[in-house]
């Protein structure tokens, strides 16, 4: 059970289930939250081959540390631009954001 | 920069060629505001300039070969076009006669030009005018020439619209520019030619491989007939005359510098200089030989009617720019070089008198002047009949001397209708240039001379401020190199055989002997000799009896002939002509169809390119549905995409 291809399942499993939060959700924080998932998913890609293929440690966890990083800036950018978003329709649901219709 | 220090030929060559630019730079980029220092800045260019001339001159007097300094410029494959020095006999003359000329030129401004708001201004032209002068005498290549002979249009453009605020001097400006543009095309397309046909654009090689007949004479033929296009355009000859007379509209001194030294001048240089390649093709000097005919005697008839004292010699100008080109297309080279220098010497004199006149009774018509006492100005009179001696070709002043050569050498030319043109040339020059002289000398009516001149003071514009100014450092600044010009008219005459061994490379002895035989024609010369000076003294005489007697009417014959005289002060309806073809081909022809063509393809295109962006906006506009997951899936669906064509 402890081989490459179940990290690398349980990885592609909670990358998809990202995807599909970020396609199907109408409400822009869990739209954030399934961006988060997605992350996660990716992060676990690497950690997965850190241990497995690469024998120097320190490369795929380093990676892993600057997704989280970069997450963190990221949540931060995205709920801030929620919260322009709520002040000015009084709603976070994407669909009321559609001033770039053509 | 050492390798100018070491050769002072090189040294003087450069500063000719660099000098009066950099004074023109400065004096436009720093010292607009100062007009003395402006003005001492050109006139010490060109002094220096003067120097380095006269001491090339010296230097290379007998040089047996002529000396060039080049550069390659342009190199492609293996055409070479160079760029430098060319110093030989004529080129040095050249380049000694327009340093003189600018330089006296330049000093007579600076009384003529006295308190005048653009001073500086006209200085850097005048820098300008010289430059490009001095640099396209010494160019050593058709293209450098080329290039110098547009500046130099350039500077006359500049210098005769220098009154902009004119409507006419505008005008006049921009008509010699454009008409002598209309000549350098043709003068271009020759250059082209002769690159084509021969590939090498050195005026020494052309001049060589044309006399040698290394180049295809059809080329010879078509390259010189293309370039004499660029010499009918400059030097105002037959189709293109008008422009000289209209560039009257600039300043006296500029309009002297032009008639003399430089641009009308370069025409002529321009022909003598390739000479050799001119004479490769007797078609090409036909032609010339026609067109020289014809402007001569049109200019002349031209000057009988005009009462504008510079217009008069503004049409003798086109009409002895004529008999220089007669005179080379017949084969005369020494001939035409010398009366192009002994023209410079006298119509140089002619117009800074004139300008004297001009200067002192702000008018331009001979009559008016005359009535306000012109005669009274001893020394500008004196030399201006100096000026119109040496013009009729009355001897001993040079424009006997060189307009006899011109005559010895047409009548050596098998076709004896042009010996008897030049003679009547000889006999029209010499009436209207005292028709002048009379008309200033005996003023008919002659009201109290201080009324006109109090008048004449009240409506002038450039600042005399001197009253009479006779004695002011303004008149004498005027008046110096008027006299050192008459002095230089009644000398030159003396040094033609020194000239002419000069120039054709003879040794002194050797010359004598030339020279009597080609002027030894013994009692046909002498004979030729007597009947041009006769006619002229007939000239002199007839409009003596016209205008100078005491019971002439100063009317002249021409009043007798309404139409002819109509004709002749319509210049033969040239301008008319020119309007109307302008008129029927550019206004009627050219610009509907450019028009039509703005109309249609240019802004039909734009609007079209515009319908085109906007509509196909519109058309695909549905894809931005404002939905940000649609953008989603579109993303991802691409990246599917891109996974697909490069994993699998």
């Amino acid at each position: 059970m402890n081989s490459l291809s179940v990290y690398l399942t349980i990885a592609a499993v909670l990358f998809s289930l990202g995807l599909f939060g970020v396609l199907m959700r109408r409400n822009l924080i869990g739209m954030l939250i399934s961006i988060e998932l997605m992350l996660n998913g990716a992060n676990l890609n690497f950690m997965a081959f850190n241990r497995f293929l690469a024998p120097e440690p320190a490369v795929g966890q380093i990676v892993a540390l600057f997704v989280m990083g970069i997450a963190a800036a990221e949540a931060a950018i995205g709920l801030s631009i929620i919260l322009a978003l709520f002040r000015r329709l009084r709603s976070i649901n994407v669909e009321r954001a559609q001033r770039m219709r053509g | 920069m050492m390798w100018l220090a070491h050769d002072p030929v090189l040294t003087a060559a450069f500063a000719c060629a660099t000098l009066p630019f950099l004074s023109m730079a400065v004096i436009l980029i720093f010292t607009r505001p100062y007009q003395r220092l402006s003005c001492a800045i050109s006139v010490g260019a060109i002094t220096v300039c003067l120097g380095s001339a006269l001491y090339l001159l010296i230097t290379l007097r007998h040089a047996p070969a002529p000396v060039e300094y080049q550069w390659a410029w342009i190199i492609s494959s293996d055409m070479v076009i160079p760029f430098g020095f060319l110093l030989d006999r004529l080129s040095l003359l050249m380049l000694t006669i327009v340093a003189v000329i600018s330089f006296l030129v330049q000093v007579y401004s600076i009384g003529y030009m006295h308190g005048d708001p653009g001073f500086s201004r006209y200085y850097a032209f005048q820098s300008l005018f010289a430059w490009a002068m001095m640099t396209m005498v010494i160019a050593p290549g058709m293209l450098q020439l080329y290039i110098f002979w547009e500046l130099v249009g350039l500077a006359s453009y500049l210098l005769i619209g220098y009154y902009y605020e004119k409507w006419s001097a505008s005008q006049a400006g921009k008509k010699a520019f454009v008409m002598t543009r209309l000549g350098d095309i043709g003068f271009f397309l020759g250059i082209i030619t002769v690159l084509l046909g021969f590939g090498d654009l050195g005026i020494l090689h052309m001049n060589h491989a044309a006399q040698a007949g290394d180049i295809h004479p059809a080329v010879v033929t078509l390259g010189a007939l293309l370039i004499f296009c660029g010499v009918v355009g400059k030097s105002a000859q037959f189709p293109l005359l008008t422009w000289l007379p209209d560039a009257m509209e600039g300043p006296t001194p500029v309009s002297a510098l032009l008639h003399s030294a430089t641009m009308v001048a370069a025409g002529v240089y321009l022909m003598s200089r390739i000479f050799p390649f001119f004479a490769a093709s007797p078609d090409a000097m036909a032609v010339a030989l026609v067109i020289g005919t014809i402007t001569m005697l049109l200019a002349s008839t031209m000057a009988f009617v005009t009462y504008d004292i510079k217009q008069v010699w503004a049409y003798s100008t086109v009409s002895q720019l004529g008999f220089m080109v007669m005179s080379l297309a017949a084969g005369g080279y020494f001939a035409g070089v010398f009366h192009l220098t002994t023209h410079a010497g006298f119509k140089a004199l002619l117009f800074l008198c004139s300008g004297i006149f001009i200067h002192e009774y702000h008018t331009n018509d001979m009559r008016e002047i005359g009535r306000g006492g012109g005669r009274k100005l001893t020394i500008p009179m004196i030399c201006m009949t100096v000026g119109a001696l040496a013009l009729a070709g009355i001897f001993p002043f040079s424009g006997f001397f060189s307009k006899e050569a011109i005559l010895g050498v047409l009548a050596a030319h098998p076709n004896k209708l042009f010996l008897a043109a030049g003679l009547l040339g000889a006999l029209m020059t010499a009436y209207y240039s005292f028709r002048l002289i009379f008309f200033i000398l005996f003023p008919r009516e002659t009201a109290e001379p201080a009324h006109h001149h109090e008048e004449a003071h009240g409506g002038h514009g450039h600042g005399d401020d001197h009253g009479g100014g006779h004695h002011g450092h303004v008149f004498w600044a005027m008046a110096w190199p008027v006299m050192i010009l008459a002095t230089v008219t009644l000398v030159l005459g003396f040094f033609q055989n020194e000239l002419q061994s000069y120039l054709l490379g003879l040794e002194p002895a050797a010359h004598g002997h030339e020279a009597a035989e080609h002027g030894g024609h013994g009692l046909g010369h002498y004979l030729l000799l007597v009947t041009a000076v006769s006619l002229a003294v007939g000239g002199v005489f007839f409009a003596y009896l016209e205008f100078g007697w005491k019971k002439a009417t100063q009317e002249g014959f021409l009043r007798k002939f309404p139409a002819v005289e109509n004709l002749f002060a319509n210049r033969w309806y040239m301008d008319h002509f020119y309007r109307k073809a302008l008129d029927l081909c550019v206004y009627c022809g050219f610009t509907n169809i450019f028009t039509r063509n703005d109309r249609r393809v240019i802004d039909g295109g734009i609007d079209g390119i515009c319908r085109f962006t906007v509509g196909g906006g519109r058309a695909v506009s549905f894809l931005q549905s404002g939905m940000l997951q649609y953008n989603l899936v579109l993303m991802v669906a691409a990246v599917g995409v891109l996974v697909l064509v490069f994993a699998l």
